[in-house]
């Protein structure tokens, strides 16, 4: 086996500049990396082509299997047997791993998966390490992606016969923006330029603008608006668009998204046959991984059967004297997950409610996503939707990654003589940015779904008297307060006039570029005053890298309320 | 409540209208290395300054009329949006960050003109500023570049008490 191409090809994660200067000949491809499956798309000149690779798969499972010194992917390895996968030696599902620290509920739910998922619980990324001959050998969810991302870039080299270099990557909406960073920073090792960091519905928003051009070029017809509704719920995350559509422009009107999906269904599924399974598998020793994947890969069995049918048998022996003979019916494993269905349910409520949309004005509803062959799922949708039909034109498994790569062809300057990327996509915050003030509540200042490029700006003012210094904090998130939200950066605005509190005008202004980058402005505003005392801050955010959850602790800790922020009321 | 305040004294040149602030306020778009443009800082306009600058109206913005309907007004988003977003703008292979403050400008518009509500309030504000202003125009000449505020219905109000 040949030994892995591991170029680190830039350590910046600043990799907004290149996307506005760069002249772009060569077509970007689409990469779909899922939690548990992943794809490649390209534009090929007249249409979206799926890479395969020498095994002939377009999906791949998203792994990396550790075995001695080479690591070796699920793009090129093939497995023996899916047990294999759940020896402790393969790392997958770092999807729902990257980006998070330890004391987040969904890295806390990777413990009971057959590799080391350790926590401290003090807001510091978790320790996460593969068995390699009988020992626990360390790696981390970007160089997992990464090692993987250089497999799917040499199978496209190999195919498509050029370098590739620019990519297009969809991501889940609730992704945050050091998420986003450690996504790029993967891509980085994997020498990977990211032109397009999408929300992976929007790029089946994408799709289906295309589809509706296409539709309407053949009828000669005026091209008047359509409204979809789009549900993606895949093995780590559920996404809904709402996406207004006309003349090849895809308006996205609200997204909604949260880290739910086909994993939770499967580890629910597991606790609900072996109620005491966190206890049997805590230590992880190998008879313990050993039994953990026998019932990870009979429990997804089931529950892929019970898609066609009703009802279906287990008989599972583990090994540690524990056996499960049980029939499960489908009824059983929609109780089960009644708490994830309702889930599902509300992200489209919400999304339909954000997007000011009647459901009798959507036109069509477009249910993707490897979760989509579930039928409750297809029925809340359909239900929540108030429908009969579901869209029928896209390959529930495939829509993504060809948004992917329209955008990719697209992004690239690519056009086509029948106007087939005559597209663009209007994009949204997927969540909101403000900062801290008014004593430890999040003030938004770019809302959630405001369009973008968006700039906005806000006045606050000093919460003591001659207060002259203030901490401008920033987070990304929903909460009311900040600690339910993700810490992106600080820093300090000096010289402020001495003044009595709530006199001095203090403006901070966000400014959220077309391609998704972040600047934070802020600075003291000087009435009557013709030469600023102060030069004005500009940060490019996030600043804030590992340890995050530490870290606005630590500033709570160091400065409490001395140096906060009140926020002003619009004078009309 | 909070509400957001849509005027930028980061971008907008609104800060020499405003004739409290200084003209040299730096601007933060003239400061990162990719967006150093003079018409870029010029055209950032404050979004609620159409009716105090007099320049254009956002129906002039988007180019339609002020009868234009709902579809119309979509319509004409979506064409300029075609034109000047900064997606497209780059994909051409020229320099985004200016189109992207022409793209909020629209976006801005848009907005606007899009709900029913703030399109009737803002067509009541319009109305009000034409009206003013024509009527200023026959009662006195004196209405120059100086006197913008003097532009706004509650100056008006004590302008006719005088």
């Amino acid at each position: 086996m040949a030994e892995q191409a591991y170029t680190v090809a830039s350590d910046s994660e600043n990799t907004g500049e290149e996307k506005s200067s760069s002249t772009l000949p060569e077509i970007a491809i689409g990469i779909d990396i899922g939690t548990s499956q992943c794809s490649v798309a390209v534009w090929n000149g007249s249409q979206v082509e799926l890479l395969k690779n020498t095994r002939n798969q377009k999906m791949m499972r998203s792994y990396v299997t550790y075995k001695d010194d080479i690591p070796s992917g699920g793009v090129s390895n093939q497995l023996s047997n899916e047990h294999e996968m759940l020896s402790g030696a393969a790392i997958f599902n770092m999807k729902r791993l990257v980006g998070r620290v330890d004391t987040d509920p969904v890295v806390h739910a990777c413990k009971s998966l057959p590799f080391l998922v350790q926590t401290l619980d003090i807001g510091v990324r978790p320790f996460i390490a593969a068995l390699v001959n009988n020992a626990w050998r360390s790696t981390t969810p970007e160089e997992v992606m990464a090692i993987f991302l250089v497999e799917l870039r040499a199978m496209a080299e190999l195919q498509l016969k050029r370098p590739i270099r620019h990519v297009v990557l969809t991501i889940p909406v609730s992704f945050g923006r050091f998420q986003l960073t450690r996504i790029e920073r993967a891509c980085a090792m994997a020498g990977l330029h990211v032109l397009r960091l999408m929300p992976e519905p929007t790029a089946v928003a994408l799709l289906y603008a295309q589809q509706q051009q296409q539709t309407t070029h053949d009828n000669m017809g005026s091209g008047s608006e359509k409204i979809a509704l789009i549900f993606n719920m895949g093995a780590g995350y559920t996404d809904v668009a709402v996406t207004a559509t006309a003349g090849g422009v895809s308006q996205i009107r609200a997204l909604a998204g949260s880290a739910i999906g086909g994993e939770d269904l499967l580890q629910n599924m597991m606790h609900y046959l072996l109620p005491n399974a966190d206890t049997l598998f805590s230590s992880h020793s190998i008879n313990e991984i050993k039994a953990m994947g026998l019932l990870r890969v009979a429990t997804q069995d089931a529950i892929h059967k019970l898609s066609t049918q009703t009802s279906v048998p287990i008989n599972l022996d583990l090994g540690n004297g524990s056996k499960i003979n049980k029939v499960l019916h489908r009824q059983e494993f929609e109780e089960v997950n009644r708490k994830v269905f309702e889930k599902c349910e509300t992200l489209v409520t919400q999304c339909l409610h954000d997007a000011k949309v009647e459901i009798e004005d959507v036109n069509d509803v477009i249910v993707v996503g490897g979760c989509s062959y579930i039928p409750k799922v297809k029925d809340l949708v359909t239900s929540a939707c108030k429908r009969k039909e579901l869209y029928k034109g896209m390959n529930p498994l495939e829509a993504a990654v060809c948004g992917a790569a329209l955008e990719g062809a697209v992004a690239s300057g690519i056009s086509d003589p029948f106007g087939n990327l005559d597209l663009l996509t209007i994009q949204i915050a997927t969540l909101a940015i403000g900062i801290r003030a008014d004593g430890g509540n999040f003030i938004p200042i770019i809302p959630r779904n405001t369009t973008m490029p968006a700039r906005k700006e806000m006045t606050f003012t000093t919460a003591h008297d001659n207060q002259t210094e203030a901490l401008i904090v920033v987070y990304e998130g929903e909460g009311q307060k900040v600690e339910e939200n993700h810490l992106l950066g600080y820093f300090k605005i000096v010289g402020i006039p001495p003044a009595p509190k709530g006199a001095p005008e203090i403006s901070v202004c966000m400014d959220v570029d077309a391609s998704n980058v972040l600047r934070v402005f802020a600075g003291v505003v000087q009435l009557g005053s013709y030469q600023p005392a102060m030069p004005f801050m500009e940060v490019r955010m996030p600043t804030v890298d590992d340890g995050h959850g530490w870290c606005a602790e630590a500033l709570n800790r160091a400065y409490g309320s001395t140096l906060d922020l009140v926020s002003v009321q619009k004078k009309i | 409540m909070i509400s957001l305040t849509s005027s930028s004294s980061f971008f907008g040149p609104n800060v020499v209208v405003e004739g409290r602030r200084n003209p040299q306020y730096p601007s933060f778009r003239s400061v990162r290395p990719l967006t150093i443009s003079a018409s870029c800082a010029s055209t950032v306009e404050r979004p609620g300054s159409h009716i105090a600058t007099g320049t254009s109206s956002l129906y002039e913005v988007l180019g339609i009329r002020m009868e234009a309907t709902c579809l119309e007004i979509k319509t004409a988003y979506r064409r300029l949006a075609r034109v000047v977003h900064p997606d497209v703008v780059v994909a051409r292979g020229q320099r985004g960050q200016a189109s992207a403050d022409e793209f909020l400008k629209i976006h801005e518009a848009y907005s606007t003109l899009s709900d029913p509500e703030k399109r009737a309030d803002y067509d009541r504000r319009l109305f009000e500023r034409q009206w003013q202003a024509n009527s200023r125009f026959t009662m006195s000449s004196s209405s120059s570049n100086s006197g913008f505020s003097s532009f706004r219905p509650r100056k008006w109000e004590t302008d006719q008490c005088w």
